[in-house]
């Protein structure tokens, strides 16, 4: 156990750069998935298909393989992205095309009798969409999002991978030294729970709100 | 060949069934109203046993229920396989049909023999294709639920129940859920059953039909038998004031407190 | 059209490579899904059986798996079991690795789809009669399977594209292969475009044959 201890300060260094990595795609992937899965829900018949084919090509891919060639294709444009812009912006696309489809299809779960209340009320398109679609649109999405984000949190440990340092990637520079290898990833794998379960038993809680509230 | 003795039941702080008393005779149908949450749906199925009651009793030909007398005079839980058996004897047809969707409603028929049973195969056909000719399905043999209409369904329903030869049906409200086109295929099928001296009770709402094929009404209320007796009596001159007004809802006034 | 034409001539050549490399992704993948789908039943038990220790403990292996990596537990078998005298090969490690994660997944699959049959299924088979086994056997679990297959079609396709990982332990399947031929050739990233394309090419089938499946046997639900 102290070989644990006296690798913490080192690990949770790594937890930090897991945090700040985990919060930078989190964020921008669910931001860039809103855009395009409202996009792919409510545009025109060309977007609609780009916003599918988008969606089936990166879901039926594995994220390592994005992170890859986010990493070899940046230099070879010319740009000298390092590690991690280069996997951050890979991990953005590839979650972001889940975050799109879960928009997209809360918002077409919404039931079309919502819609045409609205307009029979006499609101126009935009402001049906904002007040009427969106929040119940939102209410249906918040429990996979959460999901989702989970996953996502999981999936930055496979930048090490790659080739960005964060906590998986302090985990095993310290067995490979140490050679202690039960204590220090079930050490790491704790810090990760606690990282994830959090937001594992929000996401179950506002399973069990929001279905009451529907 | 029923008899319902003092029969309590409470979910929680609710007392649902409240100390009512009624008998069944062999071949009698006996037709319950009242208005909702008066415990119709709970009597029928503690009579079926699938809800324990609290206390009182309920006897099928003299036989206990449910629960059973140990040595030492207490009441204990029957088994499941022996409740089991007891329910292979009371027919029940639910207001949602609840025919199973994975299955034809020729097998749907077949079920009770075949898995309750044990029958053969060859015998459970037999008995499924003569029971939907009886209840005028003979043609929709083949067919999933998904494709039959609300009323076709609960004549499977029924045909189901009756595979298991039981010696008393019981309904619950079973054409609440239907289109009012499709009631009347329905109760043909049940008063059909009356005639040939089938013991029932019927929980409905459908005054005019429970006139015509109940041989004694009960009118339940809060959990209690509050009047009984034949539907010419019952119905046209009603006692208490709450089937007075129960029955002024139903025949037009909807408005009437 | 010069570029097109080099990139796809030096794809081609390293095709044998690719091949290769996505015959042990597909390996790895047969491996480990009846392994998960095995451990999956085989934890259901204890996890529907309504008694705290066994539901609990199964409940917290499950939670446990769902909160940290996969990789993560991937590192732990491949560096700790020969520090315990156990030596499995890579290909063994990633197998199990997965198994024991997805294994997990499945479970709560399938929980999910028998508690999603109706209440009022179980009422009637008791209605007619039937005891408690009879009426699972023959009227909860059919259509717990027909409900199972969507959701099961998903989570074969996460265990497929989760194989990519027992390329950090050294398997050489497709992922690594590709980062192989960019490393000893100096290629560019367009490999893994076609590594990218085998990946998609399977997930679409496995994606399309349960999906008619679905059709096939659940469209009477």
């Amino acid at each position: 156990m102290d070989v644990l201890a006296k690798n913490l300060p080192y690990l949770l260094s790594g937890a930090v750069m897991t945090l700040w990595l985990s919060l930078a795609v989190v964020s921008l992937s669910t931001l860039l998935g809103f855009i395009i899965g409202t996009l792919g829900a409510v545009g025109g018949r060309t977007l609609r298909a780009l916003v599918t084919a988008y969606i089936f090509i990166l879901r039926g891919i594995p994220v390592l393989v994005v992170m890859f060639l986010g990493y070899y294709a940046f230099p070879a444009f010319g740009y000298r992205a390092n590690a991690y812009v280069a996997v951050g912006t890979a991990q953005i696309v590839y979650a972001g095309a889940f975050v799109a489809e879960i928009v997209r299809s809360a918002i077409l779960s919404v039931p079309a009798g919502q819609f045409a209340a609205a307009r029979g009320l006499g609101m126009p398109r935009g402001k049906i969409l904002m007040h009427v679609v969106f929040p119940q649109a939102v209410r249906l999405a918040i429990p996979p999002l959460l999901n989702t984000s989970l996953t996502t949190i999981k999936q930055t440990s496979y930048a090490s991978v790659v080739g960005a340092w964060e906590l998986t990637w302090a985990a095993r520079e310290v067995v490979e030294r140490t050679l202690a290898a039960f204590q220090i990833f079930l050490g790491v794998m704790a810090i990760y729970f606690c990282i994830c379960y959090p937001l594992a038993a929000l996401s179950r809680w506002c399973e069990g709100r929001f279905v009451v509230a529907h | 060949m029923i008899e319902v003795v003092q029969l309590t039941k409470s979910f929680g702080e609710l007392r649902v069934l409240d100390g009512i008393s009624f008998g069944v005779d062999k071949a009698e149908v006996v037709v319950v109203l009242g208005p909702s949450g008066s415990g119709k749906s709970t009597l029928l199925r503690c009579v079926s046993f699938l809800e324990p009651y609290d206390d009182g009793e309920i006897r099928i030909d003299g036989e206990l229920v449910g629960y059973r007398m140990n040595g030492r005079g207490e009441r204990v839980p029957r088994s499941e396989t022996e409740n089991a058996r007891h329910r292979q004897q009371v027919g029940m047809v639910f207001q949602s049909f609840n025919l199973f969707p994975h299955k034809t409603a020729l097998e749907n028929v077949m079920m009770g023999p075949l898995h309750a049973r044990g029958q053969a195969k060859a015998e459970a056909l037999e008995i499924g294709l003569a029971l939907l000719a009886k209840v005028g399905l003979s043609d929709k043999a083949h067919e999933y639920p998904i494709r039959l209409s609300g009323g076709q369904q609960q004549r499977v329903a029924i045909a189901r129940a009756l595979a298991m030869r039981p010696k008393v049906m019981l309904f619950d409200e079973v054409t609440s859920a239907l289109d009012p086109e499709l009631v009347g295929e329905v109760l043909i099928v049940i008063r059909e059953l009356a005639r040939e001296g089938m013991t029932m009770i019927i929980v409905t709402h459908e005054i005019p039909f429970a006139r015509d094929v109940a041989d004694r009404i009960i009118f339940m209320d809060k959990g209690r038998n509050v009047e009984e007796g034949p539907p010419g009596q019952v119905l046209t001159t009603p006692a208490s004031q709450r089937l007075q007004l129960f029955l002024r809802r139903y025949q037009g006034d909807y408005l009437a407190t | 059209m010069d570029y097109a034409a080099q990139v796809t001539a030096f794809l081609l050549g390293q095709m044998p490579k690719l091949l290769a490399g996505f015959a042990v992704t597909l390996t790895v993948a047969v491996a480990a899904i009846p392994l998960a789908l095995a451990l999956g039943v085989v934890l259901l038990a204890p996890r529907l059986s309504g008694r705290r220790l066994p539901s609990g403990a199964v409940q917290a292996y499950i939670e446990v798996m769902r909160g940290t990596p996969l990789l993560l537990q991937i590192y732990l078998i491949y560096f700790g079991l020969p520090l315990i005298g156990l030596f499995p090969s890579e290909f063994t490690c990633g197998v199990v690795g997965i198994a024991l994660q997805h294994g997990a997944f499945l479970c709560e699959l399938f929980r999910a789809a028998i508690e999603s049959v109706s209440q009022r299924q179980w009422e009637a088979g008791r209605a007619i009669g039937m005891t408690q086994l009879a009426v699972f056997r023959y009227a909860i679990l059919p259509q717990a399977l027909m409900k199972v297959l969507g959701p099961l079609g998903n989570q074969v396709i996460v265990l497929i594209k989760d194989t990519s990982l027992v390329s950090a332990i050294g398997v050489m399947e497709l992922t690594l292969t590709g980062k192989m031929v960019i490393e000893r050739s100096a290629a560019s990233f367009e490999i893994f475009v076609a590594v990218a394309l085998f990946y998609l090419i399977v997930t679409a089938a496995v994606g399309a044959g349960f999906r008619l499946a679905e059709q096939r046997y659940a469209g009477r639900l």
